[in-house]
């Protein structure tokens, strides 16, 4: 029998997913997707509820969380074009200058991998292969 | 230490904070990074928290599930969301992240139709399809294409942010296992405590069944009582009306004050003294509409009964009378079997609540939404650009 309480646990489980991915990632927009998932789970915690005392209300306040993360979705996004235009990135940690004062600032040590390319032995040998890949301009946005 | 000796509740927080360390290693090890991201240890741990958890779940509610179709949907929906959630955060690919997004937002629609809010479900599904593919244009603008990049391979304090995740998690879950009492063990020779069940099930499956059937004896009505003229046989037509009688009357009881039936058993309180007043146990709307239709179910069910026995079985026959009043029974207990389940109408109560409850409240989201648009125009605008 499922009850009250197996809502409440999945809403608790997508909220906490949502939160590791919001404290952990440094992609702007994943993290906007977990945040949006944290919503998912109060979501749920709510229908559940409204549920739970047979009436609409807890739909209803479900239907304010929606316009609240529309405006969310809005504005964020706004946020990251700007940002975007600055820095040419979507690193949350390019902006740790904003950080409080006496907080370490983090600093990559570790290089990135390098992709290895492997080279294309399908290709027919008449087609002529360029030696470099042609440099592709950031996007103007 | 002798593991017999704790007790369920050291060793239900013992499982949950079993499960959360291996969820924490787990996504410690999975979440993109340059070098140390190991993705089969941290599937394994993964898949052995699940593991944990599950063991954990089948002790609590080890009971024989009754509702196998609403308890498998549930497991689906719930499982999908978590296992695509889990991929969005552990997948370096922003896109794909996307991706597993929709797949958690479709999830998440299966839970709201199960909790009996369709409008909710068709409403997330329109607004997240529309947020979902701004975000791939986003994700298609502003992504570096092919090799790796700082904001996708690289986490930010991978082992902590999880910790906090899942320390979150595991407290929530011990607090609702603690503050449940339905869900503790019985210890020997106490009475085990009720479930805080959803209201669904206000009318259980099995009584559903029981009037369901009793409908269908009320519609044989016409080849009970065939033509006019004397009942030939009386002994099986009043056998036949006395099992109708009985088995609405083993639900909604068989008159007020006795409460024999199961739902009255149900859902009233009884009377500290007796003549004293009929309280209901659950406070909700959903549970006092069946009360009341159950209470005219049964005049009703009395009222049919009467009508058999005395313009039927005894001196003249009156066919049509009796046909009416057991038209009007059987139309009632019909309502009363679909009572208590997804609340039809779901839309227009819904679109009611709101303008009359929550008008504010509409205002206001609305003027929150014109103000968002304004500011987001307001900061993506280009400085010097044209209008």
């Amino acid at each position: 029998m499922i009850t009250l309480w197996h809502y409440l646990a999945v809403a608790a489980a997508l909220f906490g997913i949502g939160l590791v991915g919001f404290l952990t990632r440094r992609n702007m927009i994943t993290m906007f997707l977990c945040a949006e998932m944290m919503f998912q789970g109060v979501a749920i915690n709510f229908a559940a509820f409204g549920r739970y005392h047979g009436n609409l209300q807890g739909q209803a306040f479900v239907l304010f969380i929606i316009a609240v993360a529309a405006c969310e979705a809005g504005i964020a996004l706004a946020l990251f074009l700007t940002l975007y235009r600055r820095g040419r990135s979507l690193d949350a940690s390019d902006w740790q200058a904003l950080r409080e004062a006496g907080v370490p600032p983090v600093i990559d040590t570790e290089p990135l991998p390098t992709e290895v390319t492997v080279p294309d032995d399908l290709l027919a040998p008449a087609g002529v292969r360029p030696k470099t890949a042609p440099t592709e301009e950031p996007a103007n946005v | 230490m002798n593991p017999s000796s704790l007790t369920p509740t050291q060793l239900a927080a013992g499982q949950i904070a079993l499960a959360a360390v291996l969820a924490v290693d787990g996504f410690a090890l999975l979440v993109p990074r340059p070098r140390g991201r190991r993705v089969a240890a941290g599937v394994a741990s993964l898949l052995a928290a699940v593991a944990v958890f599950a063991a954990w779940v089948y002790k609590t509610f080890g009971d024989p599930m009754p509702d196998l179709i609403g308890t498998v949907l549930f497991y689906l929906f719930s499982g999908s969301a978590l296992l695509f959630g889990t991929v969005l955060v552990t997948q370096a690919n922003p896109g794909r992240g996307a991706i597993a997004f929709a797949f958690v937002i479709l999830s998440t629609c299966g839970l709201f139709l199960l909790l009996a809010a369709p409008f909710l479900m068709a409403a997330t599904v329109i607004i997240y399809a529309g947020a979902i593919i701004v975000t791939f244009l986003f994700v298609l603008m502003l992504s570096h294409a092919g090799g790796p990049s700082d904001e996708n391979n690289r986490s930010r304090e991978p082992l902590l942010g999880s910790l906090a995740g899942f320390a979150f998690t595991g407290l929530i879950l011990f607090t609702l296992y603690v503050s449940d009492a339905g869900l503790k063990p019985v210890a020997a020779g106490e009475a085990p405590k009720p479930a805080q069940r959803l209201p669904a099930q206000v009318l259980t499956p099995d009584e559903r069944a029981a009037v369901l059937s009793a409908v269908e004896k009320l519609d044989a009505v016409e080849t009970q009582l065939p033509g006019d003229g004397p009942v030939a046989d009386r002994g099986a037509v009043r056998d036949h009306f006395d099992a109708v009688r009985d088995q609405i009357g083993a639900v909604v009881g068989s008159d007020a004050r006795s409460r024999d039936g199961s739902l009255p058993a149900r859902l009233e309180k009884v009377p500290t003294q007796p003549g004293g007043k009929v309280a209901p146990l659950r406070g909700d709307q959903q549970s006092a509409r069946v009360l009341k239709r159950a209470a005219e179910v049964r005049r009703l069910n009395e009222t049919a009964h009467d009508a058999v026995s005395s313009h039927l079985l005894d001196g003249k026959p009156d066919r049509p009378t009796v046909k009416a009043e057991l038209h009007k029974l059987r139309d009632e207990v019909l309502l009363l079997a679909g009572s208590g389940d997804l609340p039809a109408r779901n839309v227009s109560n819904l679109g009611y609540l709101l303008y009359t409850d929550h008008l504010l409240a509409v205002e206001l989201a609305g003027t929150l939404l014109l103000v968002a648009t304004i500011g987001a125009i307001a900061i993506a605008q280009r400085k010097g650009a044209a209008a």
